[in-house]
């Protein structure tokens, strides 16, 4: 039997010879994974809503009343000629009007009540996909916002850049703390794997005796981390299914509905594997460390 | 085989357990250590063995300097030493098939092999019939064959024994001496460390007197 089959036997055994306190360690895994977990479910949620909004973000170019036609034409023509502009559409004060009587019935009272259409006209400047957020947009605006005619230019992507970036320290935030619960749950996982080697000290130093390489020394303790890790992280990942569709369930149309996204998405293949290749790696440093005292 | 070259071993507070040994085991040879307790006996096997390293001087064996072998090193140094203790050192909780071929799995030896090896060797200590025994179920001769077997089953070069004989009655320890002589006949050299002087006698070999960390009886200019 060679070194890595003789490490997982006798890990495996030695895991079970643990019981309960495999099972504490399995568990703080587990938990510290799960919180990273739930991050990333939202996060990828959250992600998917605002690429969706960053995707179909808009250029608004709003007009002065007294605009003549032709230098709303003559506008319209440069809008179109810049490289950034996917398509133009022109929204006058009287279809402005329309669209916020059609988007907000309850509020009629309010547009009846004044004497003018307070709307003004504006250009819609729908953006090529490969052009949002580049220096070719700025361009746009700038120029824009300087032209005569030009009342307002307001560019959607401004503000969700900033709602991007406060999501994004959100996500450190929550990657910090799963950060700290992993390192929780690696100690616990090491003094497991300390424990299991003080049970086993006779055995060891008799292993040192007969001369067995280092490999065949702490090899086990290393792969019982891993196997505590691992086992930890499947656990979080299948706690993580079970909530996810119990969750779907019961509110999966409501949270889609308010995320405009149609449905609610579970963890990506790459998210699963940052968390069992996570519970693994963490799991195995634990071990790595608790077996260097097997000297 | 063995040479000692000013040999010194200082514990804490400045204990000497051996100091300025020089000593020359040749290949072969079966040699007993003996003297009172704490003359030094033990710790020149613990140094042997590279349970502990020298404080001074050199410990020489097969040619390799013991004290600059490197940790890897010293596992691979080990696993031409059997070794038999006092206390025996066997695994509670391991059979008597397991605790001897242990010393073969940790190699990564064959599995077949494995067992031929082990079989082969409890087979020549006499416990063919007690494979499946756990130690707990074995009178104390019974345990020390056990261990000498484990010992023997990498076909070390050397033997070293530390009070082999010291938890047994006076026919086991004949017994158990007679195994020694055995091992000694196919050509491997044997240091057995004992204080029981009848044991000695009976026996008849070298005999190596240690005492305060010294060899014993030679003139103070000699040692």
């Amino acid at each position: 039997m060679n070194v890595v089959g003789y490490a997982f036997e006798e890990a495996w055994a030695s895991v079970r010879r643990a019981g309960r306190s495999a099972a504490v360690s399995i568990g703080t895994i587990a938990i510290a994974f799960l919180t990273l977990g739930g991050f990333m479910l939202v996060s990828v949620n959250v992600q998917r809503v605002l690429d969706r909004w960053l995707e179909s973000a808009e250029v608004s170019v709003y007009l002065y009343d007294d605009l003549s036609d032709e230098l709303r034409a003559e506008l319209e023509t440069y809008v179109r000629q810049q490289p950034a502009v996917a398509a133009v559409e022109y929204v006058s004060k009287d279809k402005a009007l329309e669209r916020f009587r059609a988007d907000f019935p309850e509020l009629l009272d309010v547009t009846s009540s004044v004497a003018q259409n307070p709307f003004p006209a504006a250009f819609e400047v729908r953006l090529r996909p490969d052009a949002t957020g580049t220096a070719a947009v700025d361009d746009l605006t700038t120029g824009l916002a300087g032209r005569d005619g030009v009342a307002d230019v307001r560019y959607d992507r401004r503000w969700l850049t900033r709602l991007a970036g406060l999501v994004t320290t959100a996500q450190v935030a929550a990657g910090v703390v799963a950060a700290v619960l992993m390192l929780g749950a690696a100690f616990t996982v090491a003094a497991v794997v300390r424990l299991s080697l003080h049970a086993r000290r006779e055995e060891l130093d008799i292993m040192q005796l007969v001369g067995a390489p280092f490999s065949y020394i702490r090899g086990p303790f290393m792969v019982e981390g891993l196997l505590l890790g691992g086992v930890g992280a499947a656990v979080a990942v299948a706690g993580i299914a079970l909530l996810f569709t119990g969750i779907s369930r019961w509110l999966g149309s409501d949270l889609a509905g308010l995320m405009g996204t149609g449905q609610v998405h579970f963890l990506g293949l790459r998210e699963v594997a940052i968390m069992l290749f996570g519970g693994l790696g963490v799991g195995a440093a634990a071990g790595t460390v608790a077996s260097r005292s097997a000297r | 085989m063995i040479e000692t070259q000013g040999l010194g071993k200082i514990y804490g507070r400045g204990l000497h357990a051996l100091r300025d040994l020089n000593l020359t085991i040749e290949k072969g040879e079966f040699v007993f250590l003996t003297g009172p307790s704490g003359a030094g006996k033990s710790t020149l096997l613990r140094l042997l063995l590279l349970q502990e390293r020298p404080s001074e001087g050199d410990v020489i064996v097969g040619g390799r300097n013991l004290a600059r072998l490197t940790r890897n090193q010293v596992q691979a140094y080990r696993r031409t030493v059997g070794f038999v203790f006092q206390d025996f050192k066997l695994i509670p909780a391991k059979s008597v098939f397991e605790n001897v071929s242990f010393a073969l799995r940790v190699l990564g030896m064959p599995v077949e092999q494995q067992r031929r090896r082990t079989y082969q060797v409890l087979k020549w200590v006499g416990l063919q019939h007690r494979l499946n025994s756990l130690p707990e179920e074995l009178s104390g001769g019974e345990q020390q064959r056990v261990a000498i077997a484990r010992a023997l089953v990498n076909e070390p070069h050397l033997v070293l024994a530390d009070e082999p004989t010291g938890n047994l009655d006076p026919d086991l320890s004949l017994e158990i001496m007679n195994l020694f002589r055995d091992i000694n006949a196919s050509g491997t050299t044997v240091v057995v460390a004992t204080h029981d002087r009848e044991l000695i006698k009976w026996v008849g070999r070298r005999v190596v007197q240690l005492e305060h960390g010294q060899l014993a009886g030679l003139p103070e200019a000699a040692k």
